[in-house]
């Protein structure tokens, strides 16, 4: 007996194009599958029942059949539309960050359920708590770690020694911290300080609630921000096209909050 | 086999191919096809067309004061003195100017902003008609904004970033209402159309 052509799956909408006369290709984050492409046929027609539903930054629940080159979405059904964080442009700036930085480390045909999982309870964060930047510098440490790609934050990569409550350095293509007698050749080497060190290891412990808890000046955060973007785009290996305007809206309002 | 004992088309119709080979959604062989219908059109049809594509590039200009795209500046929209220039219509593209006249429902002016805001496409504000809009409204009599981008995630988002960077107080801002669609049924709406339909019931 053939195997079934229609499935069903939960996903994350990351974005959509148009495509041909009326069509969507939508880009999906799904739980079961990992990162999807699939066709919404006649999509883009007010008349269209799956056009609501398919929204980037949407929990839903799809039936697809497969296709010849990509599979085609037959149904969909809204679990969760983020409502709160559509209705401010700081959250959605930020919710599209996160989408593009799936986008590029999902792979297709290779799931990561807690990631899915991440996904969804950051978003629902930043929905609540438009303000704060602690969310994404969370995704972004958790998206390395359950990426396989957790950067070392307790030994030197160099020495392997245990490090010592002092400052640092930091470097993304070694992988982590590096103790500040070591002098390692051609590794983008930064400082890294204490307390940042040490928000980093609460970052990787989490949870997401505790995390919303903690404060940082603006140093600080700059350098949290600065660590955790270095690193993410270095494994990205391209530019993240949403940071220069969160940047930009970051400069309007205040400096990067985390109270 | 080399390359150079393959048949190929004449030059001049091999250009004709890879031109509108460029064409958005037009592949190889669909240029392949137009190219040929175009030989067999009678020659003072394919003059025609290519008279229009010409023409277009030539006369075609954006109106300084909306940024439609129209044959002067201002465009015949802006130069009518009948249109109540107290409001104005913000539009993603030409087409929307288009659709809205069609819909014979406003008669005031219009805004075309060439896009929205796609932070994941790497669109910001720099790459729209946005700063022409922010100094209309601060020189320009407008009472009343309507933002009328499509309501999509990048469309509200524009919207939100245009109420945030109104130049003067006293400026209505408003954007187009949300809801169910002329035809459509209820059982396949999602949920937050639903809502902002609910939201903004009228009485009977």
């Amino acid at each position: 007996m053939a195997p079934p052509r229609t499935y069903r799956c939960e996903a994350l909408t990351l974005k959509k194009a148009p495509l041909a006369e009326a069509d969507l290709l939508v880009t999906l984050f799904t739980r079961d599958r990992g990162k999807l492409r699939a066709v919404a046929r006649g999509a883009r027609r007010v008349s269209s029942k799956l056009m609501g539903h398919l929204e980037p930054l949407t929990l839903v629940r799809l039936s697809l059949a497969q296709g010849r080159n990509l599979d085609h979405i037959n149904q969909a059904q809204v679990i969760d539309g983020f409502a709160d964080l559509k209705q401010d442009l700081n959250a959605t700036t930020k919710g599209l960050y996160l989408a593009e930085l799936l986008d590029g480390f999902g792979s297709e045909a290779s799931p990561n359920p807690p990631l899915y999982q991440l996904a969804g309870e950051v978003l629902k964060t930043i929905g609540q708590d438009p303000d704060s930047d602690w969310p994404l510098r969370f995704f972004e440490l958790q998206l390395l770690n359950l990426s396989g790609l957790m950067p070392e934050l307790y030994r030197c990569l160099e020495c392997r020694k245990t490090l010592t409550p002092a400052n640092h350095q930091f470097s993304p293509p070694l992988g982590g911290a590096v103790c500040s007698n070591c002098r390692p050749v051609e590794a983008q080497i930064r400082p890294l300080s204490l307390r940042c060190l040490k928000v980093l290891r609460l970052l990787h412990r989490g949870p997401l609630s505790q995390v919303m808890d903690l404060k940082a000046d603006g140093a600080l955060a700059y350098e949290l921000k600065s660590v955790l973007g270095t690193t993410v785009g270095y494994w990205l290996d391209k530019e993240v096209r949403s940071t220069s305007f969160l940047e930009q809206l970051n400069r309007e309002s205040t400096a990067g909050v985390y109270t | 086999m080399t390359n150079d004992h393959m048949p190929s088309a004449a030059p001049s119709l091999a250009r004709l191919i890879q031109e509108l080979s460029k064409l958005p959604g037009i592949g190889p062989k669909s240029a392949q096809r137009l190219a040929y219908f175009i030989i067999r059109l009678p020659q003072d049809e394919a003059y025609a067309l290519a008279d229009a594509v010409s023409g277009v590039k030539q006369n075609i200009v954006f109106c300084q004061e909306c940024q439609n795209l129209a044959d002067a500046s201002p465009c015949s929209i802006c130069a009518d003195h009948r249109r109540n220039r107290q409001v104005l219509c913000v539009v993603e593209e030409p087409l929307d100017v288009l659709a809205l006249e069609r819909a014979r429902c406003y008669r005031g002016m219009y805004h075309v902003l060439h896009g929205v805001i796609s932070p994941i496409n790497g669109v910001g504000p720099e790459q729209l008609k946005l700063k022409e809009l922010l100094d209309r409204l601060a020189n320009e009599e407008v009472t009343e904004l309507v933002i009328a981008t499509n309501a999509t995630l990048e469309g509200e988002a524009t919207a939100m970033y245009i109420n945030r960077h109104l130049p003067r107080p006293g400026i209505k801002v408003s954007h187009l209402a949300r809801g169910l669609p002329v035809g459509g049924s209820l059982e396949y709406t999602d949920e937050v159309t639903l809502s902002r339909a609910f939201q903004g019931r009228q009485e009977l």
